[in-house]
């Protein structure tokens, strides 16, 4: 009997050991959300309370006075729910609720949507003030990553 | 004054089309809706209460950056809403907008022209349906009646927006009048008026608060509006004032699968003369709303609402009204409690259907409010139900 109970407890502990190897395997191929600017932004880190304010469309410029272009993915793409929910600590549906008050009372402009993030790569290496995020690995030159700092 | 906001539009949409040249810092955007609406027991949508096709919103409105401090917005609606407010096309907002300051902290602008009321949870987009939570709003603080008074100002607007260790704050204000049109003015006060109704001067603040990365918001307004009425020839009513003074408050909390919004007022309405000579009148309303909605999934929303009304907060059950009246007008026009329960589909990108149904006590927010229609809302419980089809780009 009690050989019994010790092959099932190490058959346990071989399973629990599987799982939370699988756990962290898993953990470690969820690739993070960068958030990219153009090389022309000064700016090497920002706050999530910056960022936020950034992709709210409260704040439009830069502090040398360079317009932000906002890009950001359609709300059904993965990287941007996890940007939205991770990065800014908001549903995508807030988000769009935003953009949806400044666009239809005139208040301001929403984000310019794009498709994929090779395409998000491509337009904010080529848009001076342009800042968006990704999750693929960046082989461009013309981009620079954003250190978040956390609170 | 009519015929000057007319030549400013014109002015100020000819320098608009000038400047659109450049496709970069042009945006345009819109929406088309269509629907059917029935509003038995009531004139709220129709005399008939049959089902209604008065269910129309159409609009497109456009912005240009001329530079990082300077744009321009605006917007044309055409509405179709039966009885709820006059029909046709016209300028909902229009304004040249000035950044007076940007700091990594502040943002403080100013708008002059037509401009949106950004005071209350859904005033600045009331008439742009997919942003709405529903197609009738809660009418204790978006009373349909009063929507062309309420819709925003021809006038001056000053936003402030900052953010500090405890949160973002929004300040807003703004000060103007409204055009009042001869159905708007029908609606309020009756067809029998036969003189001129003008809003004289409109004043408004509003603060609003998220805490610092919190799914809360929480904001209050003061509105201050005074009306007068000039006598028309063989009119039955007389020259007269009327002010309105209103504190708000509102709360807002956005989770994952849950949204629930509140806003509260409490309404003071002075009337001096008007309805006859030395005719004095002082009365203080109260209402609110509470408003949950669950999402489902990403596409299908569900939505539950109280809504109350009392039209003076000392006589709430409206007896009051019967006794003055010798019992021609019912006790319940002094109140109007209004549940709804609704659903939102998002079936396609950009595309999507509202169907909603309300379970209304009484009759205070049906027009006209200062001469009753006894005869079409004779009943104390009525309903209303509505379905929309929505597109937006």
């Amino acid at each position: 009997m009690n050989q019994t109970r010790l092959h099932l407890f190490l058959a346990l502990l071989i399973c629990s050991g599987c799982l939370l190897f699988v756990a962290f395997s898993v953990g470690s191929q969820v690739p993070e959300v960068k958030v990219v600017v153009n090389p022309s932004v000064d700016s090497k880190d920002l706050s999530v309370e910056q960022i936020r304010r950034i992709f709210s469309m409260r704040q439009t410029t830069w502090s040398n006075d360079q317009t932000i272009t906002v890009y950001v993915l359609a709300n059904q793409h993965q990287t941007h729910q996890v940007f939205s929910t991770k990065v800014l600590g908001m549903f995508p549906y807030q988000l769009d609720r935003i953009w949806n008050k400044l666009v239809y009372s005139g208040l301001g402009e929403e984000p310019i949507k794009l498709q994929s993030e090779e395409e998000m790569l491509e337009r904010v290496s080529q848009e001076p003030g342009a800042i968006g995020y990704v999750m693929q690995p960046i082989n461009l030159d013309k981009i620079n990553v954003i250190k978040v700092l956390e609170k | 004054m009519k015929l000057v906001t007319r030549i400013t539009s014109l002015i100020l949409g000819m320098l608009y089309m000038t400047f659109c040249d450049s496709a970069e810092s042009l945006k345009i955007n819109g929406f088309v809706a269509q629907g059917m609406v029935q509003s038995k027991d009531s004139n709220f949508v129709t005399d008939d209460g049959d089902v209604s096709v008065k269910l129309t919103e159409i609009g497109v409105n456009s912005a240009y950056r001329f530079n990082s401090s300077l744009r321009m917005a605006g917007q044309a609606v055409y509405l179709e809403g039966g009885n709820r407010y006059p029909d046709g096309f016209r300028i909902d907002y229009l304004f040249l907008e000035w950044q007076l300051l940007q700091t990594a902290n502040w943002l403080i602008k100013t708008q002059i022209g037509r401009n949106k009321n950004y005071h209350w949870l859904y005033s600045s987009t009331r008439d742009v349906p997919h942003t709405r939570p529903s197609i009738v709003l809660p009418q204790s603080l978006y009373f349909d009646v009063f929507r062309d008074v309420a819709i925003g100002v021809d006038g001056i607007v000053l936003l402030a927006q900052t953010d500090n260790k405890w949160g973002e704050w929004d300040f807003n204000f703004s000060y103007g009048n409204s055009q009042i049109s001869e159905e708007q003015k029908e609606n309020l006060i009756g067809t029998s008026a036969s003189g001129k109704l003008t809003h004289d001067t409109d004043t408004q603040i509003s603060v609003y608060w998220r805490p610092s990365l919190s799914k809360f918001q929480y904001g209050f307004s003061l509105l201050d509006a005074d009306f007068s009425y000039k006598q028309g020839d063989n009119d039955t009513l007389f020259s007269g004032e009327e002010t309105s003074q209103r504190i708000m408050f509102n709360f807002l909390y956005q989770g994952q699968n849950w949204e629930v919004a509140s806003e509260v007022m409490r309404e003071r309405v002075i009337v001096e003369n008007l309805l006859f000579p030395s005719f004095q009148s002082d009365l203080t309303a109260e209402g609110g709303y509470l408003q949950a909605r669950y999402f489902l999934s990403s596409q299908l929303t569900l939505l539950a609402r109280l809504d109350i009304y009392d039209r003076d907060r000392r006589d709430r059950d409206g007896s009051n009204i019967q006794t003055l009246s010798q019992g021609l007008v019912p006790s319940y026009f002094g109140l109007m409690d209004q549940a709804t329960v609704g659903m939102t589909w998002k079936f396609a990108k950009n595309i999507q259907i509202q169907a909603e149904y309300h379970k209304v006590k009484g009759t205070a927010r049906l027009a006209p409010i200062f001469t009753p229609n006894t005869i079409l809302n004779d009943s104390k419980y009525w309903d209303m139900w509505a379905v929309q089809l929505m597109y937006w780009f």
